[in-house]
């Protein structure tokens, strides 16, 4: 939206003693936010009004050589405009001037240039490059008669084309959104209150909603739901100038220029200007065209719902099928126009109108959000009727329209069946400045409501708690509860006023959350000790993908209106996801990485919660190159550092449809799914090299964590005992099975009453070796670290020690000492 | 004779004169010493020189500019890295649990009541046409905010509110936004969401606290300001500016938009189970995207969710 200061100041004349840029910081602070300010006086620099003194043909040229009349005596133009005449008032943009169509953008310059080999000093400019209009046929003539915009004086040939028509102006780019709730400030008096109040000034305008205004029934009007439609009114106005446009620049083509709009009529001017000033849009229709339309003598306007297929033609010739959120205008039941969108071609005003229909009403502004959805139709009009304009105003614009226009009221009729009452809202001092943190007096807080349009009625006793009884003007359609009126009184007052405050608190320490406190736990495990990498990825994925991994896009939670395929299920699992990253990292010539995200997957089989939304499991994924053992390595010092120990590899589960089960396993506290990505699905991803992954659901995770009790590792005073072994085993032994074995070796000298004492051991595997693929035994070497806790070990001892192992793999898996 | 000898031999006939300070008049004893002393000090220092000189001579010298020695392999540091954003989520979480609040974490899928509905927002109202929200066949919507928790959170701390206590929740999480992405649009992004509630909040506290949110976050004073803004779970709402902080390259004139708040809507509250005649509150809500992008000076908000090493392995 756009606002011009000079019709603000217009509207409020303390806003002319403020400094601009302080007014503009005001209106940012205490209204809505200013998106950009627009200085037109710099758009406008060295533009003139000029007479025309002589204007001559160029032969075998559409061009004119004129002499134009500017403050410094003649001045040569090259002109190509049909309609340019020795004696007319032109605008002149002189060289230096930047063309204000392109003021902002490629901001072009002009110069003094030969055209056809004659001197041309700038140029004589036409509607559209003066950013005023579309139109390109001619240039734009001034009134040799025109007054200054203050009224003053008429002007003279090289006056300042922007001091005579008021553009010496700034206009101000609203950001509407924040606006959604105040339909009164889409008009400039609406604005300008506002500015008053914030100001402190009291708003005084002419426009009345009291003003009482006699109407009668030569007009039927029916509304079949007051909820659709609150109010209609209208007038029958005899009009046989309605499309005429004057010949020369008015003022109002410069007033809707400023707002963003332009001069098409003299009846569309004047209904845009009253939209403009009031909120209120207005519609006309062909009198005659709206009678015969329904077939009777006299019109009969129904307001209605629209009937589902219903067809109309719009004023843009498009043919729209309603449905049953539109509603309708129609005559005597036959649609004349989409309510609050556009009018019908069917009653469209031309050049033969010799009556018209004026129509001031309000629709439902559910009911028009909608119709502007399904049809697109995005007009100033429309914006303002979804914003929810007043009732009480239809017919007081109606009335200003019907004086602008001055034709011959026949007719003025109105139908409003459930009048408005005024909101009616107790506060108190004491409230508001509870809620606000503030000291505002009750004479402050009065004024401050009372400057823009609320009436304030003061229970007589002074005591702060008594009510404060608050009437909203009718205006005002977001005043409920008193907070509502709170909110007028820290705005318009100034929330930049409130001075700061802290909530005073118990110091009691805020809950860890234990969810988040362990997904930075593995942050910082992943990242800081495994060096593996923190990818985010969508939510959402395609069914490509999870068809690819093996996933059934049927359990996902599909979005029915998403930006693409590529993001359409909620996903299952994070893998995939990583899986696609993976595969765009190695083609960017990453080698050896791994890559992780924590985030949260559901699926449909999986059961609601309490408030009946889908379940949400937070996963830890980590993906890498290499095989299961790289993978497994990862993950046993993992966990490892939240404190899980010896960890059992079962044979997997197969939850994930991914990991190749055969070279995939199981864990079961904590439950992790780990192993090899398929070969078939690397396949799919162009992916050459083994993979491995392993996702955990932290829910399950943060439950099976055990307790953090800090343990001393395990040492010893005496020496430690090294020694090497490896065994030769069948080859399908599990690698456990010898481990376990060499382990349970210890045991039997593991107790603090034994003669050795408490041994501390440690076995490393070193290698796994196999002479070829087919072999049937295998060698496993292993570092095995001893020590006592009681003494220092004596060879007899060792002896005995690394005798029991060999006696127990040679049991357990029947290996061999090589 | 190596130098090293000549230096030696030069501070043994230094040590000599020493004893000459006997002959010297008492009054200038003290001038005739410190001389020695400088001369001593500066000749051991040339011993040092020299001894450090033969030591290197034996030494083969290498090239520090090269990033290994020839032959030898390339030393390689392998690194992980962590995504900035939940680096910076945590450093947020983290200040604001200092504050004394608690942290509960918002779903990625929801329904339509805790998207407005909870919220105030009247069925079919347009304010909900700004959200652009994203909804599955099942009429579940992924959040287009985090307030969407306020209500969860509001009803989950009621008890702490009618134990004497207060409500002081900061919820962080995954919304979703159906926009088409550009440098400057994500429809995927995050948010932290915030409550207060108790018997005595005011709008000033609530300044005070994000105020000072920011003040912990950047390292400084900032000035703050206001813009009006409309929530319809918020009443009075605004938007809040802070100054443009030092470490941004701000030099007290620039303005942030940081974040939109306001004091919770007593319907909102209402509709949680808590009397809004006795307890107050406030609520706000901001992006964390915007917070990283301006500290490391990101131009592409693509970046985060585009898995790329080139990008991550920076952070």
């Amino acid at each position: 939206m756009r606002i011009s200061l000079n019709e603000i100041k217009k509207l409020v004349p303390a806003a002319s003693k403020v400094e601009t840029d302080e007014l503009i910081k005001l209106i940012g602070s205490r209204l809505v936010e200013v998106e950009e300010k627009i200085d037109l006086s710099k758009k406008y620099d060295k533009s003139y009004i000029v007479k025309v003194i002589s204007a001559e043909a160029i032969p075998e040229t559409h061009l004119h050589l004129c002499q134009i009349e500017t403050k410094d005596g003649p001045v040569q133009v090259v002109c190509g405009a049909p309609n340019v005449r020795a004696g007319m008032f032109a605008v002149w943009l002189a060289p230096g001037a930047i063309v204000p169509q392109t003021f902002g953008e490629e901001n072009f310059k002009l110069d003094v240039r030969k055209l056809r080999g004659y001197e041309s000093n700038g140029m004589l400019a036409g509607l559209d490059e003066l950013d005023l209009g579309d139109d390109h046929s001619g240039i734009v003539e001034i009134d040799p008669h025109q007054k200054y915009a203050d009224g003053s004086r008429e002007i003279k040939s090289g006056d300042s084309f922007a001091e005579v028509f008021g553009l010496n102006d700034i206009i101000l780019d609203i950001e509407n959104k924040s606006l959604t709730h105040r339909p009164d400030t889409f008009g400039l008096i609406g604005f300008a209150r506002e500015v008053a109040g914030i100001l402190g000034v009291k708003f005084e305008n002419n426009f009345s909603l009291d003003e009482k205004i006699a109407t009668g029934s030569g007009i039927n009007i029916k509304i079949e739901d007051s909820a659709l439609c609150p109010r209609y009114s209208c007038a029958m106005i005899e009009m046989k100038d309605a499309l005429t446009d004057d010949k020369y620049l008015t003022f109002m083509d410069i007033f809707l220029a400023k707002a963003g709009m332009k001069g098409i009529s003299k009846i569309v001017d004047a209904t845009n200007y009253l939209m403009l000033m009031t909120g209120q849009p207005l519609h006309a229709f062909d009198y005659d065209k709206f009678v015969s339309v329904g077939g009777n003598s006299k019109p009969e306007i129904v307001v209605r719902a629209a009937k589902d297929g219903e067809e109309l033609q719009l004023l843009d010739n498009k043919v729209i099928k309603c449905n049953t959120s539109d509603v309708l205008i129609t005559s005597n039941n036959i649609p004349v126009a989409l309510a609050g969108a556009m009018g019908g071609k069917n009653t469209e005003i031309d050049a033969s109108t010799s009556r018209v229909i004026l129509e001031s009403a309000t629709f439902s502004l559910y009911n028009l959000r909608k119709t502007q959805m399904a049809h697109g139709i995005f007009s100033e009009a429309i914006t303002r009727f979804t914003k929810g304009q007043p009732a009480a105003q239809t017919l007081p614009v109606l009335n200003m329209a019907i004086k602008m226009l001055g034709g011959n009221v026949i007719e003025i009729a109105d139908k409003y069946p459930e009048p408005v009452k005024p909101s009616v809202v107790d506060v108190s001092v004491l409230a508001i400045n509870s809620l606000l943190g503030t000291e505002y007096d009750l004479p402050t807080i009065k004024a401050t409501l009372e400057n823009v349009g609320f009436e304030v009625e003061v229970a007589r006793d002074n005591n702060p708690a008594i009510n404060l009884r608050v009437t909203a003007p009718l205006w005002r359609t977001d005043i409920h509860i008193k907070e509502d009126v709170i909110e007028e009184v820290g705005r318009l007052l100034g929330y930049d006023n409130i001075s700061i405050d802290y909530p005073e608190r118990p110091f009691i320490g805020a809950k860890e959350d234990a969810l988040l406190e362990l997904k930075s736990k593995l942050r910082n495990i992943l990242s800081d000790k495994l060096d593996a990498h923190e990818l985010l990825t969508y939510s959402f994925v395609s069914k490509k993908l999870q068809e690819d991994v093996g996933e059934d896009p049927r359990d996902s939670y599909e979005i029915v209106n998403s930006i693409s395929p590529e993001l359409q299920c909620f996903r299952q699992s994070i893998t995939p996801s990583l899986l696609e990253k993976m595969r765009d990292n190695l083609k960017a010539g990453y080698q050896n990485f791994a890559l992780y995200e924590i985030n949260q997957v559901t699926k449909k089989s999986y059961k609601l919660d309490e408030d009946k939304v889908p379940m949400l499991y937070t996963h830890l994924a980590f993906v890498t190159t290499g095989d299961f053992y790289e993978m497994k390595a990862n993950l046993i010092a993992l966990l490892n550092e939240l404190g899980f120990k010896d960890l059992e590899f079962h044979q997997y589960d197969g939850h994930f449809p991914y990991m190749e089960p055969v070279r995939s396993a199981t864990t079961q506290t904590p439950h992790v799914c780990c192993g090899e990505i398929k070969s078939s699905v690397l396949k799919r991803f162009k992916i050459n090299q083994p993979i491995s992954a392993f996702e955990i659901s932290l829910d399950n995770l943060i439950k099976e964590l055990p307790e953090a009790a800090a343990k001393m590792p395990a040492l010893s005073r005496f020496p430690s005992v090294e020694r090497d072994i490896t065994l030769k085993v069948a080859t399908d032994t599990a690698f456990a099975k010898i481990e376990a074995a060499i382990a349970k070796s210890f045991v039997v000298y593991g107790n603090d009453n034994s003669l050795i004492g408490e041994l501390i051991i440690n076995i490393k595997p070193v290698s796994i070796y196999k002479a070829e693929e087919n072999a049937a035994t295998k060698n496993v070497s292993f570092h095995l670290d001893f020590a006592s806790k009681k003494k220092t070990l004596e060879n007899t001892e060792i002896s005995a020690i690394m005798e029991e192992v060999e006696k127990n793999v040679k049991q357990a898996v029947g290996a061999e000492i090589v | 004779m190596s130098k090293i000898e000549e230096i030696k031999g030069k501070i043994k006939a230094l040590n000599a004169e020493y004893a000459k300070i006997k002959t010297i008049a008492p009054e200038e004893r003290k001038a005739f010493g410190i001389e020695l002393n400088k001369k001593r000090e500066a000749l051991q220092k040339e011993l040092q020189e020299a001894l450090d000189a033969e030591e290197s001579g034996s030494v083969t010298p290498i090239d520090i500019t090269a990033p290994a020695a020839e032959n030898a392999q390339i030393p390689e540091i392998k690194k992980g890295s962590k995504h900035p954003l939940m680096t910076e989520l945590e450093r947020v979480l983290d200040i604001y649990s200092h504050m004394g609040f608690n942290i509960m974490e918002a779903q990625q899928l929801d329904d339509e009541f805790h998207m407005f509905e909870s919220l105030n927002f009247p069925e079919g109202h347009p304010a909900r046409d700004g959200y652009d929200t994203f909804r599955t066949a099942e009429g579940y919507i992924p959040p287009a905010h985090t307030s969407t928790m306020q209500h969860r959170a509001l009803k989950r701390y009621k008890k702490d509110l009618e134990n004497g206590g207060k409500i002081a929740v900061v919820i962080p999480g995954r919304v979703f936004r159906n926009e088409d992405v550009d440098a400057t649009h994500e429809h995927t992004f995050y948010q932290c969401e915030g409550i207060f509630v108790s018997e005595g909040t005011t709008f000033g506290q609530m300044l005070g606290v994000l105020k000072n949110f920011f003040e912990t976050y950047y390292g400084q004073n900032l000035n703050i300001k206001t813009q009006p803004g409309y929530f319809p779970f918020t009443e009075p709402s605004i938007e809040l500016l802070i100054e443009k902080p030092k470490s941004l390259g701000g030099k007290g004139d620039g303005w942030l938009e940081m974040l939109g708040c306001g004091m919770i809507h007593p319907n909102v509250l209402k509709m949680a189970g808590i009397d809004p005649t006795k307890y107050k509150g406030f609520a706000w809500g901001g992006g964390i995207d915007r917070l990283v992008m301006l500290k490391y000076g990101l131009t592409d908000v693509r970046y985060f969710e585009s898995g790329k090493l080139d990008f991550l392995k920076e952070f």
